[in-house]
């Protein structure tokens, strides 16, 4: 079973609205891959569905060959915002969090991208810059050993210097067989460590490809790819 | 390192190793970073510098000894060999470039020659 992430006939409908309609997605395992699509376009709900956290779909998803929530649960780490955290808590106190909520949190490698990222574990999470912020919900995220990571919009208005932090350590603690899944809408910085991107266009995945495919078959740079597949788009939702 | 990301990254990686032996940053026999070090370094995924490496390693530029790593091969000829592929490819870009702008032969050698003389003469003002 080469495919870590399966996903068939995936209809999630909210409020009576459609979000998703027949979506179909395989993942191989040891891929890194780009999310991409238009605020709005069914991104984080996506990733949702694939951590277990959103319910009532129709269609198949299968992670790691399972199917059950708890599953889904136990291989896959979502970069949650936090928000379940009053704003004074402690650091430290998420981290042991963490520890406590989490048996495959690995502390060891905690500190070693906290090291790296330079992480201030002393302070409150009010107390955090945005670029801060991120990197504590990316470092945490990793520090759990799964078959899938689930960034969502890791980048958001964040300065250069923290974002190549943050890419160079998702290329260094990523494990070889574990799958990397990372939205964005603005693909340009994270090009070059994706193997494919995957395009929600149309309340659907519009399409899949290699990143190195796009290089050689069009001379076309990702960003370039991307928005051309957008070009045109009437834009009425 | 920038890449070109209109360019296959692993064709970049490839030349940018070229590169650091021709200009000796990397010498013969010497062993280059591990996969995951020269991806964090580069900025690139790990798949990709293993594609890279795996192609230098069967056009002989890099030797992979087992459990020990990749190094640079010892084998001049094939140093020599490359870096006649890279001067050619060099000089047929050119060439075309020229070729379309109407530039004859005759006039494509007499214009390098000039522009060559140009340059020395300019370096040798500054220098005095």
């Amino acid at each position: 079973m080469n495919n870590t992430v399966e996903i068939e006939g995936l209809s999630y409908n909210k409020n009576y609205k459609h979000i998703l309609e027949n979506v179909n997605l395989k993942i191989e395992a040891g891929k890194t891959v780009g999310l991409l699509g238009e605020n709005g376009a069914g991104k984080t709900t996506l990733m949702r569905l694939i951590a277990g956290l959103a319910k009532g779909a129709k269609g198949s998803i299968m992670v790691a060959g399972k199917q059950a929530v708890a599953d889904k649960k136990a291989n896959v780490s979502f970069s949650e915002q936090l928000d379940g955290f009053s704003s004074s808590t402690r650091i430290e106190k998420i981290i042991s969090f963490y520890e406590d909520v989490y048996p495959d949190f690995s502390t060891e490698r905690y500190n070693q991208i906290a090291g790296f990222l330079q992480i201030d574990e002393g302070q409150r999470l009010s107390e955090l810059s945005k670029g801060m912020k991120e990197k504590l919900v990316i470092g945490l995220t990793l520090s759990r050993d799964t078959k899938v990571y689930l960034l969502d919009e890791p980048f958001g208005g964040i300065d250069s210097m923290s974002r190549k932090k943050i890419i160079q350590s998702i290329i260094q603690w990523k494990a070889p067989d574990a799958i990397i899944l990372v939205s964005d809408h603005y693909v340009s910085e994270i090009a070059s460590i994706l193997d494919e991107v995957v395009i929600i266009k149309d309340k659907t995945i519009y399409t899949k490809k290699s990143t190195e495919e796009i290089r050689s078959q069009y001379a076309e740079g990702i960003e370039q790819y991307y928005e051309s597949i957008y070009e045109g788009n009437d834009m009425n939702d | 390192m920038k890449f070109d990301d209109k360019i296959p990254i692993y064709y970049q990686i490839k030349n940018y190793i070229y590169r650091q032996i021709i200009t000796g940053k990397l010498v013969p026999g010497e062993k280059i970073p591990a996969v995951r070090q020269l991806a964090v370094d580069l900025t690139v995924n790990v798949n990709t510098v293993q594609r890279a490496l795996g192609e230098l390693i069967s056009e002989g530029i890099l030797e992979s000894r087992r459990g020990l790593g990749n190094f640079v091969t010892e084998d001049q000829a094939i140093i020599d060999q490359m870096k006649h592929r890279l001067i050619i490819q060099q000089l047929h870009e050119m060439y075309m470039n020229l070729h379309n702008l109407n530039v004859t032969d005759d006039e494509i050698v007499q214009y390098l020659r000039q522009y060559i003389e140009d340059r020395r003469k300019h370096q040798d003002e500054q220098y005095s």
